[in-house]
């Protein structure tokens, strides 16, 4: 898994992509509190865990592949 | 011989773990315990008691044996507020006291039993399990389900419940479901096209958007697309919320409970239920029908899953590829009610999120069922052809 960093909040995931459908996210963190979209989601009472994805998260791991930061195994 | 067989992978079946899971567990209906009856649970290695109390009303849990000689309280009566043991007529509240032994000029004053914690919510009666005795978290609950609680409530139907016993299979077999894509096309008949997990905390999420298997009739939940957000709170109840295409761009909402709680360490009890929103037009009487029709087909799904289980080995190290689910992630996500709340690491809590990529999966399958129905319709025509005048 290569570290990602997000975009808009820094907040850092472990990344793996064995092709450009898959995506797997380690969060290193308690994500309730290291990322900024999942803060404010939380403050209006929902709970992290239910919140499928950040997009800003997705849009920087999105960004990592195609600046060839993030390697996709398959393509 | 031998060299070939140093090549071979060697299934680590490995054991059961010889405590259960801590949290909340869904012991079934509420209304089914509030007849005047006590009823007797077997579960967690032991059997319990559950009982109404006359006065109070609410419901209550204690061992099911009785301290003084061993009688089975499940066996005997509810008194008051008190469940009454059949051997003696020792008399047990819910808080685990003895309140009266009608023989006896005194109460013994270590007379005390175990008294389990209880929760009624969604219409249904959960107890906490913890191998150390402390109480759960605040953050530790079961939600309240917005078609039993919420201002809309009315519009739902009631619930469908039905319970199924399996034998020889420790409940990590049922858990492991959540992450197990492929298994929906070959066990319950469906193309999961969309398949994501997400472990955070205490709470396991499946997201699945699958369609029905053109060649088969059995186990899916509608004839069309069906949306399925399903999580585990903590190790032994889900929810999962569908949304059923029905066709003319409707989508029935539907709330299916999937939920166990261990016998022993080789056995668990199933349990699952429904309820269906109505939809405009629908009469009440329809959508109890609607659930009652989600339950069969969450009947006959559960049905095929336990025929697996009943036939296969427990395995601690499965051989997976890309399209298989994260099932290592998942195991040490539940290892987490496995372990002394000290001994929880981060990485069983962390969130971790898998996407599956589904497509190579989907294109190998609508290959086959496609070509399952070419042959079907091959041996129709062969059949036609070898009777003229018979066929329509």
């Amino acid at each position: 898994m290569r570290p990602v960093e997000c975009l808009t909040c820094g907040n850092q995931v472990l990344c793996e992509k064995f092709s450009p459908a898959h995506t797997s996210v380690q969060w290193t963190a308690d994500a309730a509190v290291a990322c900024a979209e999942f803060r404010a989601r939380v403050a209006e009472g929902a709970h992290s865990a239910r919140i499928r994805t950040c997009r800003e998260l997705r849009n920087s791991i999105e960004q990592a592949v195609a600046e060839g930061e993030l390697e996709v195994a398959d393509v | 011989m031998t060299a070939l067989n140093e090549e071979v992978r060697v299934i680590d079946a490995g054991r059961p773990p010889t405590r259960f899971a801590r949290g909340w567990h869904c012991l079934g209906l509420a209304r089914s315990f509030k007849d005047g009856q006590p009823h007797e649970i077997e579960a967690f290695g032991t059997r319990l008691v559950v009982f109404q109390g006359q006065d109070d009303g609410e419901l209550h849990v204690l061992n099911a044996y009785c301290p003084h000689m061993g009688g089975n309280l499940a066996h005997g009566s509810v008194k008051g507020d008190a469940v009454a043991c059949p051997f003696h007529d020792w008399r047990w509240s819910g808080n685990g006291r003895c309140t009266g032994i009608p023989y006896a000029r005194r109460v013994p004053p270590r007379a005390r039993t175990r008294s389990w914690l209880t929760l009624e919510r969604n219409k249904q009666l959960f107890v906490w399990h913890d191998p150390e005795g402390k109480p759960p978290p605040d953050t530790v609950t079961i939600p309240e389900i917005p078609g039993v609680h919420g201002p809309k409530a009315g519009e739902w139907s009631d619930w469908t419940w039905k319970t199924l016993r399996v034998e020889g299979s420790n409940c990590r077999e049922i858990v492991d479901n959540i992450v197990d894509m492929a298994h929906f096309f070959y066990v319950h008949y469906s193309f999961p096209e969309y398949f994501k997990n997400v472990f955070e905390g205490h709470i396991a999420t499946q997201y699945m958007e699958s369609s029905p298997r053109g060649d088969m009739d059995l186990g899916t939940l509608s004839a069309g697309g069906l949306r399925s957000d399903a999580s585990y709170y903590g190790p032994s109840y889900m929810i999962d919320y569908l949304y059923s295409d029905i066709g003319g761009g409707t989508e029935m909402e539907i709330v299916l409970i999937n939920c166990h709680y261990p016998i022993d360490e080789n056995s668990f009890l199933l349990q699952y239920g429904a309820i269906v929103r109505q939809l405009p037009g629908m009469t009440r009487e329809q959508a109890e029908e609607a659930a009652a029709q989600t339950a069969e087909g969450a009947a006959a799904g559960f049905e095929q899953d336990v025929e697996i289980w009943k036939n296969k080995t427990r395995i601690d190290n499965p051989l997976l590829t890309e399209e298989d689910g994260p099932v290592y992630q998942l195991r040490r996500w539940y290892e987490q009610f496995y372990v002394d709340t000290a001994d929880v690491k981060d990485e069983m809590t962390r969130r971790f999120e898998f996407e599956i990529d589904t497509e190579r999966a989907n294109q190998a399958w609508r290959a086959e069922v496609a070509a399952n129905l070419a042959q079907r319709e091959a041996q129709r025509e062969a059949q036609r052809a070898a009777a003229p005048g018979t066929g329509a």
